[in-house]
């Protein structure tokens, strides 16, 4: 195992040796494999660099401080200097031990050093220790990723939340406005869901919620988004749409949902919603509309459709004259 | 870490029957390595101990090679690393007298001043053959 290995990414547990003397390398890795740790055992600094210096390269190191052509202490400083990728764990190993050397050491960006003749339970204890850090950082990581996720997604239905949806309406809009092409806006609302919360409890509520978001991202395109806007209110943005397609594109969702009941604890349960879309026309156009206004637009079409006895589509009025025409073909 | 001293059966000693005669006034039952110090440091694990004498018969008669010439070549660069090499190696094995031989010359080469390496460097040649084949008699045996 003296090579390293043809690209990829390590296994957990893998642990670089880079040590010039053949007899520290065999002890070290001698043991480190007894440990049931995976051992690449290297022989200078600039190999033990390339091997650490992808993102997915092992996350422990033990470097030899003095090594011919790059010494442990550079492999320190440039491993430090990255910025990007998971944390890397190093161990200086060291035949130095005066104060200077080891501040030395441990400036360079070294989490933690071994004094050279050192013993099999002195390595392991700081190996373990290594380990620890590692595992601490990993769970960080996780928990940071998950913070993201729950921060940005709605918690009973896993679709984008208000915020979230909100800012990605906005840049989507930049977006279009940038390159030139149309955003469609929808607002769709669930029709009578408190009666279905009345009659079938809460629970049967959620499954409901649960369900008719799940459609709604079945029906749309993976580039487009679904987000929770409020109680059983859903906010879609759809991009690169032009208004006439918005119609046709929000028929089918309407379609979509009605098509078959829920299935739930109670039974089975007929939903339907209603649809409100708004535009905004590429940039140029003198309607171009701001964020905010395009999901006001696109909510006092959905109150129309309600208005208008609900299970339809409604469209902001004068947004384009091409998608009115369009629109006196629809409700089914 | 103390040397261990473990009783005479476990030293290894300069002047066993057939090693070559050497010049040496010190007192004959000198301890040249102390087995029992790097079997501790390698976890009382007795292959490996093995292995690592293997290696050490292997490779460092390489660095010996280097010091000297790094001396005939008044190289203070080059003794310092051959040095400090050899002087983890022979600290490792608990070989008190080379590794101390060892640190001088790396101290020389580090000072940048060889006046007395040829001196030094003779008592670590003498060190070095003299555990070299304690080792070779010896490997790794417990007594």
């Amino acid at each position: 195992m003296n090579s390293v290995p043809a690209g990829g990414k390590s296994p957990p547990d893998t642990v670089l040796i880079a040590e010039d003397d053949p007899i520290f390398r065999r002890i070290l890795q001698s043991w480190l494999q007894k440990w049931n740790y995976h051992v690449i055992a290297l022989e200078n600094g600039l190999d033990a660099w390339r091997t650490l210096e992808p993102e997915d390269g092992p996350q422990m190191a033990i470097l030899d401080w003095t090594m011919p052509g790059m010494d442990g202490i550079e492999v320190c400083r440039r491993i430090r200097k990255q910025q990007k990728g998971p944390y890397k764990y190093v161990l200086l190993l060291t035949a130095k031990d005066s104060k200077e050397d080891v501040v030395a050491g441990l400036e360079a960006g070294a989490d933690d050093y071994l004094t050279k003749p050192f013993d099999v339970n002195e390595l392991h204890a700081r190996v373990r220790a290594g380990k620890r850090i590692l595992q601490l950082q990993g769970a960080l990581l996780k928990a940071h990723t998950d913070l993201q996720f729950e921060a940005a997604h709605d918690h009973l239905t896993g679709l984008w939340n208000r915020g979230a949806i909100m800012d990605l309406l906005h840049r989507e809009t930049q977006r279009g406005a940038r390159i030139g092409v149309p955003v469609g806006v929808i607002m769709a609302d669930l029709d009578h869901f408190k009666r279905i919360n009345d009659s079938y409890g809460h629970p049967t509520g959620d499954a409901v919620l649960r369900e008719v978001g799940r459609r709604l991202e079945e029906s749309v395109r993976n580039y487009d988004y679904v987000g929770r806007y409020g109680g059983e209110e859903f906010l879609i943005i759809l991009a690169e749409c032009a208004p006439a397609d918005l119609i046709v594109r929000a028929e089918r969702i309407r379609n979509y949902i009605s098509e078959k009941p829920v299935p739930t604890d109670s039974g089975p349960i007929s939903v339907t919603i209603s649809i409100g879309v708004a535009a905004q026309p590429p940039a140029g156009s003198e309607l171009r509309k701001e964020e905010e206004e395009l999901v006001r637009a696109a909510d006092t079409a959905l109150y129309s459709a309600k208005a208008n006895g609900r299970n339809r589509v409604e469209q902001a009025p004068g947004l384009c004259p091409e998608s009115l025409a369009r629109a006196e073909v629809a409700p089914s | 870490m103390e040397p261990i001293d473990l009783g005479e059966s476990q030293k290894i000693q300069s002047h066993s029957s057939n090693s070559a005669p050497i010049p040496d006034p010190s007192p004959p039952r000198k301890i040249l390595w102390v087995k029992a110090e790097a079997l501790e440091r390698l976890g009382g694990d007795e292959d490996l101990l093995q292995e690592v004498c293997q290696i050490f018969l292997q490779e460092s008669p390489k660095l010996l090679q280097q010091l000297r010439q790094a001396i005939a070549d008044a190289d203070p660069e080059a003794l310092m690393r051959a040095a400090h090499s050899l002087k983890g190696e022979l600290g490792y094995l608990g070989a008190a007298e080379a590794t101390q031989a060892a640190r001088e010359l790396e101290d020389m080469g580090h000072q940048k001043n060889l006046s007395r390496a040829t001196e030094v460097f003779a008592i670590l040649d003498r060190e070095f053959a003299a555990l070299c084949l304690a080792l070779k008699e010896s490997p790794g045996a417990t007594s």
